[in-house]
């Protein structure tokens, strides 16, 4: 087993093959931020042993759509069969958002990489914003 | 901000976005050799990042059972860090490493004088392991 750093050397066995435990994204995530300019929610669904998410954003008229995109999913560690981030990428055309997630104590550290593709000289940028899943436990 | 300007979401059209002096990296806080905060990392042990004009090359030091394992140098795309906690005109940066066997995509960005790396790591040997993310802490040795 080829390895570069040596967390990465594990005794595979069992859970070979094994699809991982989604059970931690499904739901509505709403930014901690009432303010943010960014995205306002995310809405993350399974359908056929996939994850999908839909992003709401905030626009100067109202929410925006962006549709719905496929996520890859990352466990915690590489012996984990739960899921526990994701990477997503929304094409625009005029920009591409490449979406970096990872849960954390039921939190949802979504990090952002804009990348402007029109020629407008608008520079890239990253951002990260923080979102919370409503659950209605309490 | 050209209202004429395509945008998914209000901050597409932030001015600082087409400031030209966004795109002055001041990446001295990010520059040069770091540590793993944490001394028994079975992870990367060792990060550097270095700036030619514009762009940015980054390179780590894996632990390995007998030494060191160098991950190649490889470019880093800078991006304009818009947090607001940031207070700082350092660039957050991206990169993705390739080994052959697995591939790391990685964030990179300074906060408080911590260098903080998110690896998100694909597996591509069939080796039945998880793909997965991790997160290591780096301090400046000097």
């Amino acid at each position: 087993m080829q390895f570069a750093q040596i967390c990465d050397r594990v005794e595979v066995n069992d859970g070979t093959g094994r699809p991982l435990d989604l059970s931690a994204f499904p739901g509505k995530w709403i930014n901690s931020n009432p303010d943010t300019n960014g995205i306002a929610r995310l809405v993350i669904s399974e359908s056929g042993g996939k994850l999908l998410v839909q992003v709401l954003a905030i626009g100067p008229d109202g929410l925006i759509d962006w549709g719905t995109t496929d996520l890859n999913l990352f466990a915690a560690t590489p012996l984990s069969r739960i899921g526990a981030g994701f990477i997503g990428v929304y094409d625009f055309g005029f920009a591409e958002t490449r979406l970096q997630g990872s849960i954390v104590k039921g939190l949802l550290v979504l990090a952002q990489f804009h990348r402007f593709k029109d020629g407008s000289r608008r520079v890239d940028y990253f951002v990260r914003e923080y979102f919370a899943m409503t659950h209605g436990r309490y | 901000m050209d209202q004429n300007l395509q945008f998914k979401q209000s901050s597409h059209l932030h001015p600082a976005l087409s400031d030209p002096t966004t795109r002055r990296w001041s990446a001295d806080k990010l520059i040069g050799r770091w540590l793993n905060t944490n001394r028994e990392t079975q992870g990367l042990a060792e990060f550097v990042i270095e700036q030619d004009g514009d762009r940015f090359n980054v390179s780590a030091v894996g632990v390995g059972t007998d030494g060191p394992i160098d991950w190649p140098r490889t470019r880093a795309k800078p991006l304009a860090n818009l947090e607001e906690e940031a207070g700082q005109r350092a660039p957050a940066l991206a990169a993705t490493f390739d080994l052959g066997f697995m591939k790391a995509e990685i964030q990179i960005r300074v906060n408080k004088g911590v260098l903080v790396i998110v690896l998100f790591i694909t597996f591509l040997d069939d080796s039945g392991r998880s793909n997965y993310v991790n997160r290591e802490f780096f301090y400046r040795p000097d």
